[in-house]
């Protein structure tokens, strides 16, 4: 699911373009201008990779830490259909995961490492994550509204230029494309339901609109060092831009059923065209990335956990010539 | 067409046989998100999700051939006494030690029983049999594979396996528990009855375990833990039943 | 102290509530060697690569493949090579095949006879 349209980066780890050989850097930009992919072992400048690496890894992380405040609902989704449902939903989650950090190992961090810096803090993912899924509206609200943003953002990169992680990501909406049916059917099943469901719904949305006006990110204006990752194809699309084509295509689908958006000042602007809305509250936005949200430290405990319990199976299956290469593609 | 006290014994087989499965592939499906890595997580999932559809087709047929409520009702709305699940299945996940273990030693069991009605006079079921046959071949693959790779792996797998094996066997053996109108049904072709099933599966039980190294407890000196079928559960049961009705139990009637 | 969580499945984990992870849980290699996934949707026709999984051995490789990459849609077979098995080219030598297209004389697109054909038919010598 879900490519978190906002990406963490830390400004002090840029590397420095103009060290890198001109004509091979002519080369490369030339490749992605005329449209071709860029495969695993051809030359690419540091930054690019830095870059790559960043975006994809926590493209997983968020995957993987994503599986959580759904998976709280799996032993508790009410009838077969449900239960069924949102336990294939979630093991997407975990396949996307590993989808993901296999493209990212493409690059040549090894997957250890991934989880080690996702565990230690050092790599971030999606901040929606790092908020509590309180009751069986949200996974609703999760799996229509969340996933449907992280659609807006995968498609647009599913057209980036690097190969691995473009044919991850074909995959990976196909079956987005299925989280988004399942979440939409939940949410209406409520909103025409029954009083109770249908408050049930409404608090979801509430509680969770902001974390959704945050999943794109700071505006553009507020955003710095776009240009390059643009120019190589690795950010795909602005974030206003993404976030103006989500209000576009869900805006109505919420109001359809009657449930109400917690933004008064949310309008479709008709002479700009555009979405008009209160802006979110930014500084929350960036103490959650600094890991104070209200589950950060549960999500890394509980990823820990998974990974320590699970040490004994994977030493006992080691072999003793085990030796790993850099996978293919 | 079968008399009453035929059609009453397959009822206890079907409910049997679905209320394991469902508790089973309930308790599977918390390991995903938190499995030992990815690849093996996303396996589990899928068997744990392939119990949960089959005890929705054995619900199914309790529904549309016997006459008893529908899958969710059967399912979500009963009370704890009344459900049929051996003890086995109602523990809780513990470590990945005992849930393979515990993989194994259902797993064979279904592939056994299945094998066997895949041929049943009783139609239904024979059909859904030969429907998931492909399914449960690989859950025992699955099985197997990690067995034999854990028995031939670390000091500390081998004495994990070991003691989860020695400790769940009573347990396992209570999947056998016999029911009435049993005879009904062996005479009949419906089903070739527990205690066929139990040799069965303590033949391919010690063929897996000798290929993994590891030890066959004696069946004869361990006590099946029994109850199970009859309405008496172990204390892990009941929270199990809350905590997965939860949300449906808000409103019964309403629609999910 | 253990984390409370809102999650039954975590609460049962009894987690002790940490200032700070440590900075690494994983070892090297710790999540094995990684295997090429090849699919085979129907038979007839090819196996594709669809992917890699992280496995100890060939065969845990396929029981993860199988659930991985053959648990939606169809499939008829599939293969699995350790990454260490496949001897791939560097991208760089591309160049030993940018000619190949040229090479017309392997094409039949490079016989081209009606001409001839249409000038034999005017010319006299065609009775």
């Amino acid at each position: 699911m879900y490519g978190g349209g906002y990406i963490h980066d830390d400004q002090k780890k840029k590397t420095d373009i103009t060290a890198e050989d001109p004509a091979l850097l002519a080369e490369f930009e030339a490749r992605i201008a005329r449209g071709e992919k860029i495969e695993p072992r051809d030359w690419m400048p540091a930054e690019y990779r830095r870059q790559l690496i960043r975006m994809i890894e926590q493209h997983a992380h968020s995957e993987i830490i994503g599986a959580l405040p759904e998976g709280t609902w799996i032993t508790r989704a009410p009838g077969f259909r449900r239960k069924l449902a949102l336990m294939a939903k979630v093991q997407d989650e975990v396949g996307h995961a590993q989808l993901l950090y296999s493209a990212a190992e493409t690059l040549g961090k090894s997957r250890e490492d991934m989880i080690n810096d996702l565990i230690n803090g050092k790599s971030k993912y999606s901040n929606v994550f790092n908020y509590p899924s309180k009751t069986w509206a949200d996974v609703a609200v999760i799996g229509f509204l969340i996933d449907a943003a992280a659609i807006v953002n995968q498609v647009a990169n599913s057209k980036g230029s690097y190969g691995p992680y473009c044919r991850a990501l074909e995959r990976i909406c196909y079956e987005e494309s299925f989280h988004l049916k399942q979440g939409h059917s939940i949410f209406v099943y409520l909103a025409t339901g029954t009083p109770t469901q249908r408050a049930m719904v409404q608090d979801a949305l509430n509680r969770w609109w902001q974390p959704i006006m945050h999943f794109f990110g700071p505006s553009d204006k507020m955003s710095q060092h776009t240009e390059t990752l643009m120019r190589w194809k690795v950010k795909m699309a602005s974030n206003d831009d993404m976030r103006q084509q989500f209000l576009n295509m869900y805006v109505p689908k919420i109001r359809e059923v009657g449930i109400v958006i917690p933004d008064p000042n949310l309008r479709k602007n008709p002479e700009t065209n555009m979405w008009e809305f209160t802006e979110p509250d930014w500084n929350e936005f960036y103490e959650v990335i600094k890991g104070n949200g209200p589950c950060n430290a549960e999500r890394l405990a509980v990823r820990r956990a998974a990974e320590d319990n699970g040490a004994w199976v994977r030493a006992a299956l080691r072999k003793a010539d085990q030796h790993y290469v850099t996978p293919l593609a | 067409m079968f008399n009453k006290e035929t059609l009453d014994a397959v009822r206890l087989l079907l409910l049997f046989q679905a209320d394991d499965h469902l508790i089973i592939g309930h308790r599977n499906s918390e390991w995903t998100g938190l499995g030992p890595i990815l690849e093996e997580d996303i396996a589990f999932s899928s068997i744990a999700q392939d119990k949960i559809g089959h005890a929705l087709g054995l619900y199914s047929i309790l529904n549309e051939n016997l006459g008893e409520a529908d899958p969710d009702t059967l399912a979500f709305m009963r009370n704890e006494t009344d459900f049929t699940s051996s003890h086995l299945v109602e523990l809780p996940i513990g470590e990945y030690d005992f849930s393979l273990v515990r993989h194994l030693f259902f797993d064979l069991a279904a592939h056994i029983r299945f094998e066997d009605l895949a041929t049943s006079a009783f139609d239904p079921v024979a059909k859904l049999a030969r429907k998931v046959k492909g399914e449960i071949k690989y859950h025992v693959f699955h099985a197997n594979t990690f067995i034999k790779q854990l028995g031939h792996g670390s000091e500390e797998s081998k004495a994990r396996l070991q003691s989860a094996i020695n400790q769940n066997f009573g347990l396992a053996l209570g999947m056998f528990e016999s029911f009435e109108g049993e005879q009904l049904l062996i005479d009949q072709g419906i089903y070739k009855g527990e205690a066929a099933i139990r040799e069965a599966w303590l033949g391919e039980v010690q063929a897996v375990l000798l290929e993994a190294g590891l030890k066959m407890p004696d069946a004869s000196k361990v006590e099946p833990v029994l109850g199970g079928r009859k309405g008496f559960h172990t204390e892990y049961l009941q929270p199990l039943l809350d905590e997965m009705t939860e949300v449906f139990r808000v409103d019964p009637a309403a629609e999910w | 102290m253990k984390i409370k969580s809102l999650d039954p499945r975590v609460s049962r984990l009894e987690l002790d509530a940490v200032d700070k992870q440590p900075d690494a849980v994983l070892k090297p290699e710790e999540h094995w060697e990684t295997y090429q996934v090849f699919h085979q949707r129907k038979r007839g026709e090819k196996h594709s690569s669809v992917g890699i999984v992280h496995a100890p051995s060939a065969e845990m490789a396929l029981v993860f493949a199988k659930e991985q990459y053959g648990r939606r849609g169809e499939t008829v077979n599939m293969w699995i090579v350790n990454t260490r098995d496949v001897l791939a080219m560097d991208y760089d030598d591309y160049d030993v095949f940018a000619t190949t297209p040229d090479k017309m004389y392997r094409d039949p697109a490079g016989y081209k006879v009606n001409d001839k054909i249409a000038e034999f038919k005017k010319s006299n010598l065609h009775v």
